[in-house]
C-alpha cells in the first residue's frame, strides 16, 4: 500500500501542507514544532550513543514524551491523505513504476561501525514490513499477527524518531518520514478492538478539537496584546531597532498604567469621595486674592487656581487620619503609596533586567564572521521592497566593509587616525556637555534673580526661559552628538549605544541643575513659611481680640476658609513644577514631530513637483526616526514621574495619557513621514541597554525624592502630613493607635539595629554566594565554547583532509557521513550549553 | 524680547547644521562666490577662463590630456559642474559596452564630455551635441578642436534642444539614435526625452544617459520613466563632480523597444 503513492500525490500533499503552515497559525505552530523537534534531537543524541536493547527502552520512553500535537497533527493530517488514496488509487502498473522508482534511488550511504548495524536491522525491516503489510490487510487478526504488528508499529516509531541522524538523502528522508506515519495511523488504532478503535477515534478527534482551540486561543492572546499589528507593521517597513522603541512604549505604557491604577485608586478616588469638601477648609480653598482669576485658562493650564486646590496636588490632602465610614487610613495610605510606586517600580526593572539577561546567551563570535553576515544578516521581518532594497544595500557594504576591515586589520595603520578621530569626538561632546551645562546653570541663577525681584515684572520668555532652554538643548545637543558621532566610524548598534549614553549624560546634567535650582526654591519657601506661621499667631490673636472686644460669651466666630492666611506649601510648588514640565516637554515632543517630521514631510512632498533639485532624494528629504533621542525622552519622562509623583498624585495619570497618545501618534508619524534608515540593522527587542538606563534613571530620580521625604519637615497647613515632625511619623502613628501593642513592641525589637545589622550582613552573604555560583555557570559556559569551538576547528580540518581524499568516492561518502555525526554532536553540545545558560 | 540664553540655545542647531551640510556650503562657495569675485576681477566669463588656463597647460591633439587639465581647473581652480572624471569612468564604460554609431548630446557647455564621448567612439560614429548660449559654444568649439576632433566626428549645433530634436531627422538625416547623454537643464530632461520619444529616433537598445539626476535632480524624470515601462532603468550612484560628500547619480535607460 504504501509503495504506491506516486509522486503526484505526494507533491499534492506537501502542496496542502504548505497551505495549511500559510495560515495565521504559522506562528504558534512553527513554535510546537521547534520545540518538539529539539527535543527530538536532544533525545536523538542520547539514542544515538547507546545501543540495542537499551536504545528500544528509550525509545519507548520517548513516545510517551513524544504526544505532543506535532507528531498528532502530521498523523491526522496523513489520515486524511490515506483516504484520499484510497479514492484515487491508480491501477497496478503505476504501482510497480513507484517500486521500481523506488529501488532506482541510492541507497544510503555505508555509516560508521556503530550504527551501521542498527540501521541495517531497520532497513531489512522496512522492508519485511513492505511484504507483511499485504498480510495485516485482511481484517481478521491472529494473536500472533497481533504481535507481529505491535512489534512492526514500534519499529515504525522507532524509525521516525531517529530517521533525522540518518545518512540519507533528504528526499529519501521525507519519504520514509510519510511512509511511516502512514503506518502507524492506520495500524495503531488497529491494536485496539472494537470498543478501544471506537475510543481511540474519539481520543484523536477530541486531541484535533484541543490543538484546534488551542490554536485559536493562541491567536486571540496574541490580538489581545496592545498595538501588537501596529508595532509589527512598523518592524516590518522599519527594521526591529525602530520596533524595540515602541516595544519599549508599550512595556512603559503598562508600568505606567499599574502606577496610576495605584494612585488614582487609593489617594485620589478616597480623597474625592470620603474626604471633606471643596470649600471646607483652607487648604481646600482657593486664596481671596487668587479667587478672580482661579478659572481662567491660562491658570488653569498652568496648574494654579482650582486645579492647584485639587485632588491633582499635595496640598489639597488633609491631615485627618481616618475618613469617611470605611475608616479609610488617607494619610498612611498616601505614604505607602508613595512608597509602593517606587518599589514596585524597581521589581519590575530589575526583574525584567535578570530575564533578558537570560536571553542574550552568546558572546560575540569573530570566528565565523563572514559565515555569520552570510547567514544571519537579513532581517526577515521586514516586509517593505524600498526597505528590503536598503537592507539588501546594507548587507552588501557591510560584506565590502568587513572585508576592507579584514585587510585593515592586517595592514592596521588607519587605527591610529580612527583612534584619534575617536578621542576628538569624545572630547568635541564634553565641550558641548560643559557648554549646555554652563548654560542651563546660568539660566538658573537668572530665574533666581528674577524670582527674588518678583516675575511679575518680567515677559513670559523670562519666566518660561528655563523650560525652554532645558527644551531646546535637549532638542538640539542630540543632533549635534549624531554629527560628531560620524566622526567615529562606528557600527550603527554601537554608535547608537554612545549616542544613548551621551544623550543620558545631557540629560542628566539638566534634570539635575533643574533639581538644584528646586531645592533651593524650597529652601526659599520654608523661609517664608516661618514668617507665616508667625503671622499667623498674630492674626489668630487679632481675631479673637476682635471678638473678645464686642462679646465675651459667644463661641469663637470662624473666618472664612479662603480669608485664613496659609503658608506656601513648598511640595504642592514640586508637584506643580514637575507638572509644568511633564507638559512642556509633551509640548515640545508633539510640536517637534509636527514641524520637524510631518511638515517636512508635506514640504518635501509637495514643494517636490516645483523645485530646482531633487527635495526627496537630496537636500531635506525625509527624516529619519531618531531611536535613541525618543527612547531617552521615554525614560527621561519616566524618571521624572517618578520624582514628581510623591507631590503631585496626577502625574501618572498625566503619563498614562501622553503614552498613549504618543503610541498613536508616533506610530501614525513614523509610518507616513519617516523613511527607514540607510543602514538598518538587528536590535533584539528586550533590550538590556534601555533597561539599564532606566534603572539608573529610577534610582537618580528617587533620590532626591527620598532626600526630600526624610529630611524636609512637612509644610505646617498643607498635605497628609501636616503637623508631623517628618513625614514617615505617620508609620509610627499606626503602629501606635492602630496594631496592639505586642505588635508594637515586636516592632521596635525587629527595628533594634542588633537585629537588622545580622539581618543585612545575611543578605549580603547570599547575595555574594548567589553571585558566585552564576560566575562559576558562566565559566563553565565559557569552557563549554571553547570545546564547542576546539572541535568545530577539528571538523574543518577534517573536512579539509576529506576534500584532498576526495578522488577516492568510498572515502569521500565516510568522510561526510562523519562529518554529519559531528554536526548532530555540535548540535546536542550547543543544546547542552543553552540549558546550562538557562540555569545560570 | 527673546532672552540671550535662549538664543544660545540654538547655537547647537546652528553647529549641527553647518557640519551636516558643509559639502554645500563648499559649493556654494566655490560654485557661485568664487565665481562672482572672479568674474568681478577679471572682466572675463568662468568659461572663457577655464579655456584659457586649457590653453596654456594641456597638450593640444591630446583628449586625455585636455580632460586632465579641465580636471585639474575644476577642482583646484574653480567649479564647473563637468560630468567630472569618476561618473566619467561610468561614462566611458557604458560607450565601450555600446559601441554606438549615432550619439546624441544635450547641453555641451564646454566641451569636456564631449571630448570625453568623442575619444572613445568607433570609427565612422558621429556625436551630434546640442548647446543653447552661443559663447559657450564658441568656446567649446575651441576646445573640440584643440582636442583633434574634426567637423565629422563632432557636429555642435547652437540652438536650444527642444527646437533641434525635432528637426535632427530632416535638417541632419539622423534615422536613429543609438546614444543620448543629456546634461543641460534639468528641466528639459523630461520634456526633451518626449520629445525624442515623439520624434521616434529612439528605438530598440537606444540608451539615454541622464546626470545629475540626484543632485540638483531631476524627479519628475526620473518618476516618468519608471512609471512609462518603455525603458529599463539603472541608477549608477556616484558623488558630484568635484565634490565628495554631495551624492549624486546617473540615470541608464534602455529602450525596451516598441512592441
Amino acid at each position: 500500500v504504501k509503495n504506491e503513492r506516486n509522486p503526484k500525490a505526494k507533491e499534492r500533499d506537501t502542496k496542502r501542507k504548505l497551505e495549511i503552515h500559510k495560515t495565521t497559525e504559522q506562528k504558534t505552530e512553527n513554535k510546537k514544532r521547534k520545540r518538539s523537534h529539539s527535543k527530538q534531537r536532544g533525545k536523538r543524541n542520547i539514542d544515538d550513543e547507546d545501543k540495542g536493547g537499551e536504545q528500544i527502552s528509550k525509545q519507548k520512553k520517548n513516545r510517551k514524551n513524544k504526544k505532543t500535537k506535532k507528531l498528532l497533527t502530521e498523523e491526522a493530517e496523513g489520515e486524511g491523505y490515506i483516504t484520499k488514496q484510497k479514492k484515487k488509487r491508480r491501477p497496478q502498473v503505476d504501482e510497480e513504476n513507484a517500486n521500481a522508482t523506488k529501488q532506482m534511488t541510492p541507497e544510503g550511504p555505508p555509516k560508521k561501525k556503530k550504527r551501521a548495524k542498527v540501521s541495517e536491522s531497520e532497513d531489512s525491516s522496512s522492508e519485511k514490513e513492505s511484504s507483511e503489510e499485504e498480510e495485516w490487510k485482511v481484517t481478521a487478526l491472529t494473536p500472533e499477527e497481533l504481535e507481529k504488528l505491535k512489534e512492526a508499529v514500534d519499529e515504525k516509531k522507532k524509525l521516525i524518531t531517529i530517521l533525522r541522524g540518518k545518512p540519507w538523502p533528504m528526499l529519501k528522508k521525507l519519504q520514509t518520514l510519510k511512509e511511516s506515519h502512514d503506518f502507524l495511523e492506520k495500524f495503531e488504532g488497529a491494536l485496539g478492538k472494537g470498543k478501544a478503535k471506537k475510543l481511540y477515534a474519539y481520543k484523536v478527534m477530541m486531541l484535533k478539537r484541543w490543538m484546534k482551540f488551542q490554536r485559536d486561543f493562541e491567536n486571540f492572546k496574541t490580538a489581545c496584546i496592545p498595538w501588537e499589528m501596529k508595532i509589527k507593521d512598523i518592524e516590518s517597513h522599519f527594521g526591529s531597532s525602530v520596533a524595540s522603541y515602541f516595544i519599549f512604549l508599550r512595556w512603559m505604557y503598562g508600568i505606567n498604567m499599574i502606577l496610576f491604577g495605584l494612585t488614582f485608586g487609593l489617594v485620589m478616588v478616597p480623597e474625592a469621595l470620603m474626604g471633606k469638601p471643596y470649600g471646607s477648609m483652607p487648604r481646600k480653598t482657593v486664596p481671596r486674592a487668587e479667587q478672580a482669576s482661579a478659572m481662567d485658562f491660562a491658570v488653569l493650564w498652568d496648574f494654579g487656581g482650582y486645579a492647584k486646590y485639587s485632588v491633582l496636588f499635595y496640598g489639597y490632602y488633609n491631615s485627618q487620619r481616618a475618613i469617611g465610614w470605611l475608616k479609610f487610613r488617607m494619610p498612611l495610605s498616601y505614604f505607602l503609596v508613595g512608597v509602593g510606586t517606587v518599589a514596585y517600580s524597581y521589581m519590575v526593572v530589575i526583574r525584567t533586567m535578570a530575564r533578558n539577561a537570560n536571553e542574550q546567551g552568546g558572546g560575540d563570535d569573530t570566528n565565523f564572521n563572514f559565515s555569520w553576515k552570510m547567514f544571519t544578516s537579513w532581517d526577515y521581518l521586514i516586509g517593505n521592497p524600498e526597505t528590503a532594497d536598503n537592507k539588501f544595500a546594507s548587507i552588501t557594504t557591510s560584506f565590502k566593509e568587513a572585508i576592507v576591515e579584514e585587510q585593515e586589520s592586517r595592514k592596521d595603520d588607519n587605527i591610529h587616525l580612527t583612534r584619534f578621530f575617536r578621542v576628538l569626538a569624545n572630547f568635541l561632546v564634553l565641550c558641548c556637555l560643559a557648554g549646555s551645562g554652563y548654560l542651563i546653570y546660568f539660566v538658573v541663577r537668572r530665574s533666581q534673580k528674577f524670582a527674588l525681584e518678583g516675575l511679575e515684572n518680567y515677559g513670559w520668555w523670562e519666566r518660561n526661559e528655563v523650560n525652554m532652554v532645558m527644551s531646546l538643548l535637549g532638542m538640539f545637543c542630540p543632533m549635534l552628538f549624531d554629527v560628531i558621532s560620524n566622526l567615529e566610524n562606528y557600527h550603527p548598534r554601537i554608535a547608537l549605544q554612545w549616542q544613548l549614553g551621551r544623550i543620558f549624560a545631557l540629560f542628566l546634567g539638566n534634570l539635575y541643575t533643574f533639581i538644584i535650582a528646586l531645592m533651593d526654591e524650597i529652601n526659599l519657601k520654608r523661609k517664608e513659611e516661618e514668617t507665616v506661621k508667625l503671622n499667623m499667631t498674630v492674626w489668630m490673636a487679632n481675631l479673637h481680640n476682635g471678638t473678645l472686644a464686642e462679646n465675651s460669651t459667644a463661641p469663637p466666630i470662624t473666618a472664612d476658609p479662603a480669608d485664613v492666611p496659609r503658608g506656601p506649601c513648598w511640595e504642592t510648588m514640586v508637584g506643580q513644577e514637575f507638572v509644568r514640565l511633564i507638559i512642556s516637554d509633551t509640548m515640545t515632543t508633539y510640536i517637534t514631530l509636527l514641524i520637524g517630521d510631518f511638515l517636512r514631510a508635506v514640504m518635501v512632498r509637495f514643494f517636490n513637483y516645483c523645485w530646482c533639485w531633487d527635495l526627496e532624494y537630496g537636500f531635506p528629504s525625509y527624516s529619519e526616526f531618531d531611536v535613541s533621542g525618543n527612547v531617552l525622552g521615554l525614560i527621561f519622562n519616566q524618571g521624572m514621574i517618578w520624582m514628581g509623583a510623591f507631590y503631585a498624585p496626577c502625574l501618572p495619570a498625566l503619563n498614562v495619557l501622553r503614552l498613549h497618545v504618543s503610541m498613536y501618534l508616533q506610530c501614525w508619524a513614523v509610518m507616513c513621514c519617516n523613511v527607514p534608515q540607510e543602514r538598518v540593522f538587528k536590535a533584539s527587542g528586550s533590550n538590556n541597554f534601555y533597561m539599564a538606563m532606566l534603572l539608573v534613571i529610577l534610582f537618580l530620580s528617587t533620590l532626591p525624592a527620598i532626600y526630600t521625604i526624610v529630611s524636609i519637615p512637612p509644610s505646617f497647613d498643607c498635605g497628609p502630613f501636616s503637623g508631623k515632625n517628618r513625614m514617615f511619623d505617620v508609620i509610627q502613628e499606626t503602629l501606635e493607635m492602630d496594631f496592639p501593642a505586642w505588635f508594637g513592641k515586636v516592632f521596635s525589637y525587629a527595628s533594634n539595629p542588633g537585629l537588622v545589622l545580622p539581618f543585612l550582613l545575611l543578605m549580603v552573604l547570599a547575595i555574594y554566594y548567589l553571585q558566585s555560583t552564576s560566575k562559576t555557570y558562566k565559566k563553565a559556559n565559557a569552557e563549554l565554547k571553547k570545546k564547542l569551538q576546539a572541535q568545530n576547528e577539528e571538523n574543518k580540518k577534517k573536512n579539509k583532509r576529506a576534500a584532498l581524499k576526495a578522488s577516492d568516492p568510498e572515502e569521500a561518502r565516510n568522510s561526510a557521513s562523519e562529518q554529519q555525526w559531528h554536526q548532530i554532536n555540535n548540535n546536542a553540545s550547543k543544546k547542552e550549553m543553552d540549558t546550562w545558560g538557562c540555569k545560570n | 524680547m527673546v532672552s540671550p540664553a535662549i538664543a544660545l540655545a540654538f547655537l547647537p542647531l546652528l553647529i549641527t547644521l553647518l557640519i551636516r551640510y558643509r559639502y554645500y556650503f563648499v559649493l556654494l562657495y566655490r560654485a557661485v562666490l568664487v565665481r562672482w569675485v572672479q568674474d568681478l576681477l577679471t572682466g572675463l566669463s568662468r568659461e572663457e577662463r577655464a579655456f584659457q588656463y586649457i590653453l596654456t597647460h594641456s597638450i593640444p591633439g591630446d583628449p586625455q590630456s585636455i580632460l586632465d587639465t579641465f580636471d585639474h581647473w575644476c577642482s583646484k581652480v574653480e567649479f564647473i559642474s563637468n560630468i567630472g572624471p569618476k561618473k566619467g569612468k561610468i561614462l566611458d564604460r557604458l560607450l565601450e559596452e555600446i559601441r554606438p554609431l549615432t550619439v546624441l548630446e544635450l547641453g555641451t557647455h564646454c566641451g569636456y564630455s564631449t571630448v570625453r564621448i568623442a575619444r572613445s567612439l568607433p570609427l565612422g560614429a558621429r556625436l551630434y551635441s546640442i548647446e543653447m548660449h552661443e559663447k559657450n559654444a564658441q568656446i567649446a568649439e575651441k576646445i573640440i578642436r584643440l582636442a583633434g576632433f574634426d567637423d565629422d566626428t563632432v557636429e555642435l549645433v547652437v540652438s536650444p534642444s527642444d527646437e533641434v530634436i525635432p528637426r535632427l531627422r530632416e535638417d541632419y538625416g539622423v534615422e536613429h539614435l543609438d546614444f543620448v547623454f543629456m546634461d543641460h537643464w534639468k528641466r528639459c530632461y523630461l520634456p526633451d526625452l518626449q520629445l525624442l520619444e515623439g520624434s521616434g529616433l529612439l528605438g530598440e537598445g537606444s540608451v539615454v544617459l541622464a546626470d545629475n539626476v540626484v543632485f540638483p535632480g531631476a524627479p519628475n524624470f526620473l518618476r516618468y520613466v519608471r512609471n512609462s515601462g518603455l525603458y529599463e532603468l539603472r541608477l549608477h550612484r556616484a558623488s558630484l563632480e568635484y565634490i565628495r560628500g554631495i551624492r549624486d547619480g546617473m540615470a541608464e535607460l534602455v529602450h525596451r523597444g516598441v512592441k
